[in-house]
Protein backbone atom coordinates (compact mmCIF):
# COMPACT_ATOMS: atom_id res chain seq x y z
CA UNK A 1 0.00 0.00 0.00
CA UNK A 2 2.70 2.22 1.14
CA UNK A 3 3.99 2.14 -2.51
CA UNK A 4 0.53 3.11 -4.02
CA UNK A 5 0.92 6.06 -1.99
CA UNK A 6 4.14 6.81 -2.63
CA UNK A 7 2.73 6.85 -6.53
CA UNK A 8 -0.33 9.17 -5.17
CA UNK A 9 2.87 11.35 -3.98
CA UNK A 10 5.01 11.35 -6.91
CA UNK A 11 1.86 12.38 -9.42
CA UNK A 12 1.02 15.19 -7.02
CA UNK A 13 5.13 16.44 -6.94
CA UNK A 14 5.06 16.37 -10.44
CA UNK A 15 1.98 17.94 -10.98
CA UNK A 16 0.78 15.43 -13.12
CA UNK A 17 -2.84 15.08 -13.69
CA UNK A 18 -3.61 12.48 -15.74
CA UNK A 19 -1.29 10.22 -13.43
CA UNK A 20 -3.04 11.67 -10.24
CA UNK A 21 -6.66 11.05 -11.88
CA UNK A 22 -5.60 7.49 -13.04
CA UNK A 23 -4.74 6.43 -9.39
CA UNK A 24 -7.72 7.68 -7.69
CA UNK A 25 -9.89 5.99 -10.37
CA UNK A 26 -7.22 2.70 -9.50
CA UNK A 27 -7.89 3.26 -5.63
CA UNK A 28 -11.51 3.22 -6.30
CA UNK A 29 -11.37 -0.04 -8.10
CA UNK A 30 -9.40 -1.13 -5.76
CA UNK A 31 -11.66 -0.19 -3.02
CA UNK A 32 -8.61 1.91 -1.24
CA UNK A 33 -9.69 3.59 1.65
CA UNK A 34 -10.64 7.16 -0.40
CA UNK A 35 -9.23 9.41 3.14
CA UNK A 36 -5.97 7.41 3.47
CA UNK A 37 -4.86 7.67 -0.31
CA UNK A 38 -5.70 11.83 -0.01
CA UNK A 39 -3.83 12.21 3.49
CA UNK A 40 -1.03 9.52 2.62
CA UNK A 41 -0.72 10.20 -0.78
CA UNK A 42 -1.91 13.14 -2.10
CA UNK A 43 -1.21 15.81 0.49
CA UNK A 44 2.11 14.56 1.54
CA UNK A 45 2.61 15.56 -2.66
CA UNK A 46 1.32 18.83 -2.77
CA UNK A 47 3.52 19.63 0.78
CA UNK A 48 6.56 18.62 -0.53
CA UNK A 49 5.75 20.67 -3.83
CA UNK A 50 5.46 23.13 -1.36
CA UNK A 51 8.65 22.99 -0.05
CA UNK A 52 10.60 22.74 -3.45
CA UNK A 53 8.93 25.65 -4.02
CA UNK A 54 10.02 27.48 -0.31
CA UNK A 55 13.70 26.00 -1.09
CA UNK A 56 13.25 27.65 -5.40
CA UNK A 57 13.78 24.01 -6.68
CA UNK A 58 10.06 24.43 -8.28
CA UNK A 59 8.04 27.48 -9.64
CA UNK A 60 4.96 29.14 -9.94
CA UNK A 61 3.75 26.90 -12.67
CA UNK A 62 5.06 23.68 -11.73
CA UNK A 63 3.39 24.50 -7.92
CA UNK A 64 0.02 25.28 -9.51
CA UNK A 65 0.12 21.99 -11.36
CA UNK A 66 0.82 20.46 -8.18
CA UNK A 67 -2.01 21.41 -7.04
CA UNK A 68 -4.22 20.93 -9.65
CA UNK A 69 -3.44 17.33 -9.73
CA UNK A 70 -4.51 17.30 -6.41
CA UNK A 71 -7.81 19.06 -6.43
CA UNK A 72 -8.54 16.55 -10.01
CA UNK A 73 -7.55 13.43 -7.92
CA UNK A 74 -9.90 14.72 -4.63
CA UNK A 75 -12.99 15.50 -7.00
CA UNK A 76 -12.80 11.40 -8.28
CA UNK A 77 -12.36 10.43 -4.36
CA UNK A 78 -15.24 12.84 -3.47
CA UNK A 79 -18.18 10.36 -3.91
CA UNK A 80 -16.65 7.62 -2.30
CA UNK A 81 -15.29 9.96 0.61
CA UNK A 82 -18.75 10.88 1.26
CA UNK A 83 -20.14 7.63 0.91
CA UNK A 84 -17.64 6.50 3.67
CA UNK A 85 -18.79 9.16 6.62
CA UNK A 86 -15.56 9.79 6.76
CA UNK A 87 -13.77 13.23 6.89
CA UNK A 88 -10.69 14.78 5.73
CA UNK A 89 -8.94 16.10 8.81
CA UNK A 90 -8.30 19.43 8.43
CA UNK A 91 -6.26 22.30 10.19
CA UNK A 92 -8.95 24.68 9.50
CA UNK A 93 -11.11 26.19 6.49
CA UNK A 94 -9.21 29.11 5.11
CA UNK A 95 -11.54 31.79 2.51
CA UNK A 96 -8.85 33.64 1.25
CA UNK A 97 -8.79 36.60 -1.97
CA UNK A 98 -7.19 39.68 -2.96
CA UNK A 99 -9.21 42.59 -2.32
CA UNK A 100 -11.81 44.98 -4.25
CA UNK A 101 -10.20 47.40 -6.53
CA UNK A 102 -6.47 45.34 -6.75
CA UNK A 103 -5.97 42.84 -9.07
CA UNK A 104 -2.96 41.51 -7.81
CA UNK A 105 -3.50 38.01 -7.80
CA UNK A 106 -0.38 35.93 -8.01
CA UNK A 107 0.89 36.06 -4.01
CA UNK A 108 -2.36 35.51 -3.30
CA UNK A 109 -2.27 32.65 -5.05
CA UNK A 110 0.59 30.49 -3.66
CA UNK A 111 -0.35 31.30 0.38
CA UNK A 112 -3.28 29.42 -1.33
CA UNK A 113 -2.02 26.74 -2.52
CA UNK A 114 0.93 26.13 0.03
CA UNK A 115 -2.19 26.70 3.16
CA UNK A 116 -3.78 23.82 0.50
CA UNK A 117 -0.35 21.93 0.84
CA UNK A 118 -0.48 21.60 4.39
CA UNK A 119 -4.04 20.71 5.40
CA UNK A 120 -6.12 23.70 4.88
CA UNK A 121 -9.35 23.53 3.21
CA UNK A 122 -8.87 26.92 0.89
CA UNK A 123 -11.67 28.75 -1.12
CA UNK A 124 -9.78 30.86 -3.08
CA UNK A 125 -12.27 33.60 -4.23
CA UNK A 126 -9.50 35.13 -6.81
CA UNK A 127 -8.55 38.62 -7.04
CA UNK A 128 -10.98 41.91 -6.81
CA UNK A 129 -13.04 40.25 -4.08
CA UNK A 130 -16.03 42.84 -2.99
CA UNK A 131 -15.78 43.67 1.18
CA UNK A 132 -18.95 41.47 1.31
CA UNK A 133 -18.17 38.54 -0.70
CA UNK A 134 -15.39 37.55 1.79
CA UNK A 135 -17.61 37.73 4.87
CA UNK A 136 -20.82 36.14 3.10
CA UNK A 137 -18.35 33.54 1.59
CA UNK A 138 -16.86 32.92 5.09
CA UNK A 139 -20.47 32.69 7.16
CA UNK A 140 -21.18 30.22 4.11
CA UNK A 141 -18.46 27.75 3.92
CA UNK A 142 -17.75 28.15 8.09
CA UNK A 143 -14.45 29.39 7.95
CA UNK A 144 -12.44 29.59 10.93
CA UNK A 145 -9.53 31.92 8.83
CA UNK A 146 -10.13 34.72 6.05
CA UNK A 147 -6.75 35.81 4.59
CA UNK A 148 -7.00 38.83 2.64
CA UNK A 149 -4.45 40.08 0.12
CA UNK A 150 -3.54 43.89 -0.86
CA UNK A 151 -1.17 44.85 -2.91
CA UNK A 152 -1.66 48.64 -3.00
CA UNK A 153 -1.53 51.30 -0.14
CA UNK A 154 -5.06 52.62 -1.45
CA UNK A 155 -6.66 49.39 -1.60
CA UNK A 156 -5.44 48.30 1.87
CA UNK A 157 -8.26 49.78 3.47
CA UNK A 158 -10.07 47.33 2.20
CA UNK A 159 -8.86 45.02 4.77
CA UNK A 160 -10.41 47.18 7.15
CA UNK A 161 -13.45 47.60 5.63
CA UNK A 162 -13.66 43.44 5.87
CA UNK A 163 -13.39 43.26 9.82
CA UNK A 164 -15.34 46.13 10.38
CA UNK A 165 -18.11 44.24 8.95
CA UNK A 166 -17.42 41.41 10.75
CA UNK A 167 -18.29 42.86 13.76
CA UNK A 168 -21.27 45.04 12.33
CA UNK A 169 -22.63 41.55 11.82
CA UNK A 170 -21.60 40.55 15.02
CA UNK A 171 -19.75 37.74 13.76
CA UNK A 172 -16.12 38.94 14.15
CA UNK A 173 -15.16 36.11 16.58
CA UNK A 174 -15.93 33.54 14.75
CA UNK A 175 -12.69 34.43 12.56
CA UNK A 176 -8.78 34.11 12.36
CA UNK A 177 -8.40 37.53 9.70
CA UNK A 178 -4.69 37.50 8.73
CA UNK A 179 -3.51 40.26 6.25
CA UNK A 180 -1.48 40.22 3.67
CA UNK A 181 0.70 42.08 0.62
CA UNK A 182 3.75 44.25 -0.29
CA UNK A 183 2.26 47.51 1.84
CA UNK A 184 0.95 45.83 5.09
CA UNK A 185 3.04 44.99 8.37
CA UNK A 186 2.28 43.24 11.70
CA UNK A 187 1.79 47.07 12.54
CA UNK A 188 -0.97 47.74 9.94
CA UNK A 189 -2.56 44.26 11.29
CA UNK A 190 -2.84 45.49 14.70
CA UNK A 191 -4.18 48.66 13.83
CA UNK A 192 -7.13 47.51 12.06
CA UNK A 193 -7.65 45.00 14.47
CA UNK A 194 -6.52 41.68 12.51
CA UNK A 195 -5.04 38.41 13.97
CA UNK A 196 -2.05 38.81 12.24
CA UNK A 197 0.55 39.34 9.35
CA UNK A 198 2.37 37.35 6.70
CA UNK A 199 4.85 38.33 4.69
CA UNK A 200 4.95 35.08 2.57
CA UNK A 201 3.43 31.96 2.05
CA UNK A 202 5.48 30.26 4.43
CA UNK A 203 5.08 32.23 7.47
CA UNK A 204 1.30 32.20 6.15
CA UNK A 205 1.27 28.84 7.20
CA UNK A 206 3.26 29.57 10.32
CA UNK A 207 0.84 32.26 11.33
CA UNK A 208 -2.13 29.95 10.76
CA UNK A 209 -0.48 27.05 12.51
CA UNK A 210 0.00 29.07 15.52
CA UNK A 211 -3.41 30.82 15.79
CA UNK A 212 -5.69 27.17 15.88
CA UNK A 213 -2.45 25.59 18.38
CA UNK B 1 21.24 48.73 -42.61
CA UNK B 2 21.79 49.50 -38.66
CA UNK B 3 19.28 51.68 -37.52
CA UNK B 4 20.97 55.04 -35.52
CA UNK B 5 19.87 53.46 -32.06
CA UNK B 6 21.76 50.38 -32.56
CA UNK B 7 24.39 52.46 -34.27
CA UNK B 8 24.53 54.47 -31.03
CA UNK B 9 24.59 51.30 -29.12
CA UNK B 10 27.15 50.10 -30.34
CA UNK B 11 29.62 52.95 -29.93
CA UNK B 12 29.64 52.61 -26.09
CA UNK B 13 28.00 52.23 -23.18
CA UNK B 14 24.61 53.92 -23.30
CA UNK B 15 22.22 55.05 -20.38
CA UNK B 16 18.41 54.75 -20.05
CA UNK B 17 15.78 57.22 -18.08
CA UNK B 18 15.01 55.82 -14.49
CA UNK B 19 11.53 54.94 -12.74
CA UNK B 20 8.31 56.62 -14.40
CA UNK B 21 5.62 55.02 -11.96
CA UNK B 22 7.32 55.60 -8.85
CA UNK B 23 7.66 59.39 -9.18
CA UNK B 24 4.24 59.48 -10.60
CA UNK B 25 3.35 58.07 -6.65
CA UNK B 26 5.60 60.57 -5.23
CA UNK B 27 3.83 63.30 -6.88
CA UNK B 28 0.24 61.87 -5.84
CA UNK B 29 -1.14 59.36 -8.24
CA UNK B 30 -3.35 57.51 -6.01
CA UNK B 31 -1.70 53.84 -5.75
CA UNK B 32 -4.49 51.49 -8.17
CA UNK B 33 -5.33 54.24 -10.44
CA UNK B 34 -3.72 53.21 -13.78
CA UNK B 35 -0.66 55.41 -14.15
CA UNK B 36 -1.24 56.32 -17.87
CA UNK B 37 -4.54 58.36 -16.86
CA UNK B 38 -1.99 60.89 -16.20
CA UNK B 39 -1.24 60.78 -19.83
CA UNK B 40 -3.64 63.27 -20.72
CA UNK B 41 -4.63 64.79 -17.25
CA UNK B 42 -1.25 66.44 -16.45
CA UNK B 43 0.60 65.48 -19.42
CA UNK B 44 3.24 68.84 -18.54
CA UNK B 45 4.08 66.43 -15.50
CA UNK B 46 4.72 63.66 -18.00
CA UNK B 47 7.29 65.79 -19.72
CA UNK B 48 8.74 67.65 -17.35
CA UNK B 49 9.85 63.91 -16.06
CA UNK B 50 11.07 63.28 -19.81
CA UNK B 51 13.04 66.45 -19.36
CA UNK B 52 14.94 66.13 -16.12
CA UNK B 53 16.03 62.60 -17.10
CA UNK B 54 17.33 64.02 -20.49
CA UNK B 55 18.85 66.96 -18.34
CA UNK B 56 20.42 64.28 -15.87
CA UNK B 57 22.32 63.05 -18.94
CA UNK B 58 20.09 60.15 -20.06
CA UNK B 59 20.26 59.26 -23.30
CA UNK B 60 17.27 56.91 -23.97
CA UNK B 61 13.68 58.07 -22.36
CA UNK B 62 10.58 55.72 -21.86
CA UNK B 63 7.05 56.30 -22.56
CA UNK B 64 4.46 56.21 -19.95
CA UNK B 65 3.26 53.39 -21.49
CA UNK B 66 4.25 49.79 -19.32
CA UNK B 67 0.37 49.55 -18.46
CA UNK B 68 -0.78 50.94 -21.51
CA UNK B 69 -1.79 47.59 -23.12
CA UNK B 70 -5.43 46.81 -23.85
CA UNK B 71 -5.17 44.20 -21.66
CA UNK B 72 -4.24 45.48 -19.00
CA UNK B 73 -6.29 48.89 -19.13
CA UNK B 74 -9.25 45.84 -19.91
CA UNK B 75 -8.42 44.70 -16.25
CA UNK B 76 -9.46 48.30 -15.06
CA UNK B 77 -11.96 48.71 -17.37
CA UNK B 78 -10.40 51.48 -19.39
CA UNK B 79 -9.74 49.46 -22.53
CA UNK B 80 -11.20 51.99 -24.49
CA UNK B 81 -8.82 54.55 -23.25
CA UNK B 82 -5.89 52.71 -25.09
CA UNK B 83 -5.22 54.63 -27.99
CA UNK B 84 -5.68 58.24 -26.11
CA UNK B 85 -3.49 56.89 -23.34
CA UNK B 86 -0.53 56.03 -25.83
CA UNK B 87 -0.61 58.66 -28.36
CA UNK B 88 -0.68 61.18 -25.21
CA UNK B 89 2.63 59.49 -23.63
CA UNK B 90 4.14 59.37 -27.07
CA UNK B 91 3.52 62.92 -27.77
CA UNK B 92 5.04 64.02 -24.42
CA UNK B 93 8.18 61.80 -24.71
CA UNK B 94 8.91 63.57 -27.96
CA UNK B 95 7.90 66.70 -26.93
CA UNK B 96 10.31 66.89 -24.31
CA UNK B 97 13.04 65.21 -26.65
CA UNK B 98 12.28 68.57 -28.90
CA UNK B 99 12.23 71.09 -25.66
CA UNK B 100 15.55 69.33 -24.56
CA UNK B 101 17.53 70.06 -27.62
CA UNK B 102 18.91 66.85 -27.78
CA UNK B 103 17.99 65.30 -31.03
CA UNK B 104 20.49 62.95 -30.99
CA UNK B 105 18.24 61.40 -28.03
CA UNK B 106 16.04 58.28 -28.09
CA UNK B 107 12.50 57.69 -27.53
CA UNK B 108 11.36 54.16 -26.75
CA UNK B 109 7.93 53.04 -26.62
CA UNK B 110 7.06 50.94 -23.46
CA UNK B 111 5.41 47.90 -23.00
CA UNK B 112 4.82 45.89 -19.70
CA UNK B 113 3.46 42.69 -18.87
CA UNK B 114 0.22 42.15 -19.69
CA UNK B 115 -1.04 40.94 -16.10
CA UNK B 116 -2.53 37.70 -17.43
CA UNK B 117 -0.78 34.55 -17.52
CA UNK B 118 -0.62 31.17 -19.81
CA UNK B 119 -2.30 28.08 -18.57
CA UNK B 120 -1.23 26.32 -15.94
CA UNK B 121 -1.31 29.41 -13.79
CA UNK B 122 -3.83 31.68 -15.93
CA UNK B 123 -5.85 30.99 -18.89
CA UNK B 124 -4.19 34.16 -21.37
CA UNK B 125 -4.32 33.09 -24.80
CA UNK B 126 -2.17 33.38 -26.89
CA UNK B 127 -4.11 35.34 -29.53
CA UNK B 128 -5.45 37.50 -27.83
CA UNK B 129 -1.71 38.51 -26.33
CA UNK B 130 -0.48 39.05 -29.23
CA UNK B 131 -3.33 41.46 -30.62
CA UNK B 132 -2.65 43.29 -27.39
CA UNK B 133 1.08 43.77 -27.88
CA UNK B 134 -0.19 44.74 -31.41
CA UNK B 135 -2.36 47.22 -30.63
CA UNK B 136 0.71 49.23 -28.80
CA UNK B 137 3.14 48.67 -31.70
CA UNK B 138 1.30 49.97 -34.22
CA UNK B 139 1.26 53.11 -31.90
CA UNK B 140 5.08 53.51 -31.53
CA UNK B 141 5.60 52.48 -34.94
CA UNK B 142 3.37 55.02 -36.36
CA UNK B 143 5.07 57.83 -34.20
CA UNK B 144 8.31 56.67 -35.15
CA UNK B 145 9.76 55.57 -32.15
CA UNK B 146 13.62 55.11 -32.25
CA UNK B 147 12.97 51.60 -29.93
CA UNK B 148 10.53 49.49 -28.26
CA UNK B 149 11.28 48.33 -24.62
CA UNK B 150 9.13 45.27 -23.44
CA UNK B 151 10.23 45.17 -19.77
CA UNK B 152 9.51 43.54 -16.68
CA UNK B 153 8.76 40.32 -17.67
CA UNK B 154 8.14 37.49 -15.72
CA UNK B 155 7.46 34.89 -18.25
CA UNK B 156 9.19 34.04 -20.70
CA UNK B 157 6.64 32.96 -23.27
CA UNK B 158 5.14 36.40 -23.05
CA UNK B 159 8.38 37.94 -23.53
CA UNK B 160 8.97 35.83 -26.28
CA UNK B 161 5.53 36.42 -28.06
CA UNK B 162 5.59 39.74 -27.00
CA UNK B 163 9.22 40.31 -29.55
CA UNK B 164 8.25 38.30 -32.47
CA UNK B 165 5.04 40.02 -32.79
CA UNK B 166 7.21 42.99 -32.77
CA UNK B 167 9.37 41.81 -35.02
CA UNK B 168 6.75 40.42 -38.04
CA UNK B 169 4.90 44.36 -37.87
CA UNK B 170 8.07 46.79 -37.84
CA UNK B 171 11.98 46.97 -38.27
CA UNK B 172 12.32 49.19 -35.27
CA UNK B 173 15.00 47.56 -33.21
CA UNK B 174 13.34 45.82 -29.39
CA UNK B 175 14.89 45.06 -26.46
CA UNK B 176 13.57 43.09 -24.11
CA UNK B 177 13.73 42.27 -19.94
CA UNK B 178 12.89 40.30 -17.55
CA UNK B 179 12.64 40.59 -14.19
CA UNK B 180 14.76 37.85 -11.93
CA UNK B 181 14.87 36.91 -8.22
CA UNK B 182 17.81 35.56 -6.34
CA UNK B 183 17.32 32.09 -5.52
CA UNK B 184 19.23 29.48 -4.20
CA UNK B 185 20.02 27.73 -7.30
CA UNK B 186 20.46 30.79 -9.16
CA UNK B 187 18.29 34.05 -10.46
CA UNK B 188 14.98 32.60 -11.77
CA UNK B 189 11.56 34.66 -13.14
CA UNK B 190 8.91 33.80 -10.65
CA UNK B 191 7.98 31.12 -13.62
CA UNK B 192 11.17 29.67 -13.31
CA UNK B 193 13.32 30.94 -16.08
CA UNK B 194 16.49 31.28 -15.89
CA UNK B 195 19.09 34.04 -17.49
CA UNK B 196 20.78 31.95 -20.01
CA UNK B 197 17.03 30.59 -21.62
CA UNK B 198 15.65 33.90 -21.23
CA UNK B 199 18.97 35.73 -23.07
CA UNK B 200 18.90 32.73 -25.88
CA UNK B 201 15.30 32.75 -26.37
CA UNK B 202 14.62 36.51 -26.90
CA UNK B 203 17.16 36.78 -29.12
CA UNK B 204 16.00 33.98 -31.38
CA UNK B 205 13.09 35.35 -31.40
CA UNK B 206 14.36 38.73 -32.80
CA UNK B 207 15.51 40.85 -29.76
CA UNK B 208 18.28 43.20 -30.22
CA UNK B 209 18.84 43.90 -26.80
CA UNK B 210 17.77 41.60 -23.93
CA UNK B 211 18.24 42.18 -19.85
CA UNK B 212 17.23 42.50 -16.70
CA UNK B 213 14.81 45.15 -14.92
CA UNK B 214 13.21 45.68 -11.90
CA UNK B 215 12.79 43.18 -8.51
CA UNK B 216 16.67 43.24 -7.39
CA UNK B 217 18.71 46.13 -5.87
CA UNK B 218 22.07 47.05 -8.13
CA UNK B 219 24.25 45.40 -5.64
CA UNK B 220 21.93 42.50 -6.36
CA UNK B 221 22.26 42.54 -10.41
CA UNK B 222 26.10 42.43 -10.54
CA UNK B 223 26.51 38.62 -10.58
CA UNK B 224 23.21 38.87 -12.97
CA UNK B 225 25.09 41.09 -15.24
CA UNK B 226 27.74 39.10 -15.40
CA UNK B 227 25.67 35.61 -16.90
CA UNK B 228 23.46 37.81 -18.82
CA UNK B 229 27.00 39.45 -20.66
CA UNK B 230 27.97 35.60 -20.63
CA UNK B 231 25.29 33.82 -22.15
CA UNK B 232 23.54 36.44 -24.68
CA UNK B 233 24.18 36.67 -28.04
CA UNK B 234 23.00 40.01 -28.42
CA UNK B 235 23.78 43.23 -26.11
CA UNK B 236 22.66 43.29 -22.70
CA UNK B 237 20.41 46.00 -20.94
CA UNK B 238 20.63 46.47 -16.92
CA UNK B 239 18.03 48.46 -14.96
CA UNK B 240 17.92 47.87 -11.49
CA UNK B 241 15.62 49.31 -8.03
CA UNK B 242 17.01 51.95 -6.41
CA UNK B 243 16.77 49.10 -3.27
CA UNK B 244 13.42 47.60 -1.87
CA UNK B 245 10.20 49.68 -1.39
CA UNK B 246 9.52 50.51 2.30
CA UNK B 247 5.97 51.84 3.64
CA UNK B 248 7.31 54.43 6.00
CA UNK B 249 4.28 56.70 7.52
CA UNK B 250 1.64 55.53 4.35
CA UNK B 251 5.01 56.49 1.87
CA UNK B 252 6.94 54.61 0.07
CA UNK B 253 10.34 55.09 -0.17
CA UNK B 254 13.70 53.69 -1.70
CA UNK B 255 16.42 54.01 0.28
CA UNK B 256 19.52 53.47 -1.76
CA UNK B 257 20.64 57.11 -2.46
CA UNK B 258 22.00 58.37 -6.09
CA UNK B 259 25.72 57.90 -5.07
CA UNK B 260 25.43 54.53 -3.87
CA UNK B 261 23.18 53.36 -7.00
CA UNK B 262 25.78 54.23 -9.00
CA UNK B 263 28.63 52.86 -7.30
CA UNK B 264 26.93 49.99 -8.18
CA UNK B 265 25.78 50.61 -11.66
CA UNK B 266 29.94 51.62 -11.94
CA UNK B 267 30.39 47.55 -11.05
CA UNK B 268 27.50 46.34 -13.29
CA UNK B 269 29.15 48.71 -16.03
CA UNK B 270 32.40 46.89 -15.66
CA UNK B 271 30.72 42.94 -16.30
CA UNK B 272 30.37 44.56 -19.93
CA UNK B 273 26.90 45.56 -20.29
CA UNK B 274 25.93 47.95 -23.17
CA UNK B 275 23.22 49.97 -21.50
CA UNK B 276 22.24 50.62 -18.10
CA UNK B 277 19.27 52.51 -16.81
CA UNK B 278 17.15 52.46 -13.54
CA UNK B 279 13.75 51.19 -12.58
CA UNK B 280 11.35 51.82 -9.37
CA UNK B 281 12.54 54.33 -6.90
CA UNK B 282 15.28 55.74 -9.12
CA UNK B 283 14.83 59.25 -9.93
CA UNK B 284 16.59 61.85 -12.27
CA UNK B 285 19.60 62.31 -9.30
CA UNK B 286 20.14 58.59 -9.68
CA UNK B 287 20.44 58.89 -13.59
CA UNK B 288 22.66 61.86 -13.32
CA UNK B 289 25.16 59.94 -10.36
CA UNK B 290 25.30 57.65 -13.33
CA UNK B 291 25.71 59.49 -16.07
CA UNK B 292 29.15 62.08 -14.24
CA UNK B 293 30.83 58.32 -13.79
CA UNK B 294 29.99 57.19 -17.41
Amino acid sequence: MSNFFGECREAVRKGDREAAEALARRALAENTDPLDTIESGYVPGLREAGRLWDEGELFLPELVMAAEAMKAAAAILQPALSASGRQQKTHGRVVIGTIEGDIHDIGKTLVATILSANGYETHDLGADVPVQRFVDEAESVGADFICISALLTTTMAGQKRVIDLLKQRSVRDKYRVLVGGAPCNEKWAAQIGADGYAGDAISAVKLAASLVA
Amino acid sequence: MLTTFLKRLGEGPLLFDGGMGSLLLAAGLEPGRVPEHWNVERPQLIKQIHLDYLAAGAEVITTNTFGGSPLKLAAHGVREQCEKFNFAAISQAMAARLESGRPDTFVAGDIGPCGRFFPPVGDLERQSLIDSVQAQVEMFAAAEVDLILIETMVDLQEAETAVRTVRSLTDIPVAATMTFDRKPRGYFTIMGNAPGDAAQRLADAGADVIGANCTLAAAEMVELAQTLVAVSPVPVLVQPNAGQPELVDGDIIYRVSPAAFAEEVRNILATGVAAVGGCCGTTPEHIRAVAELM
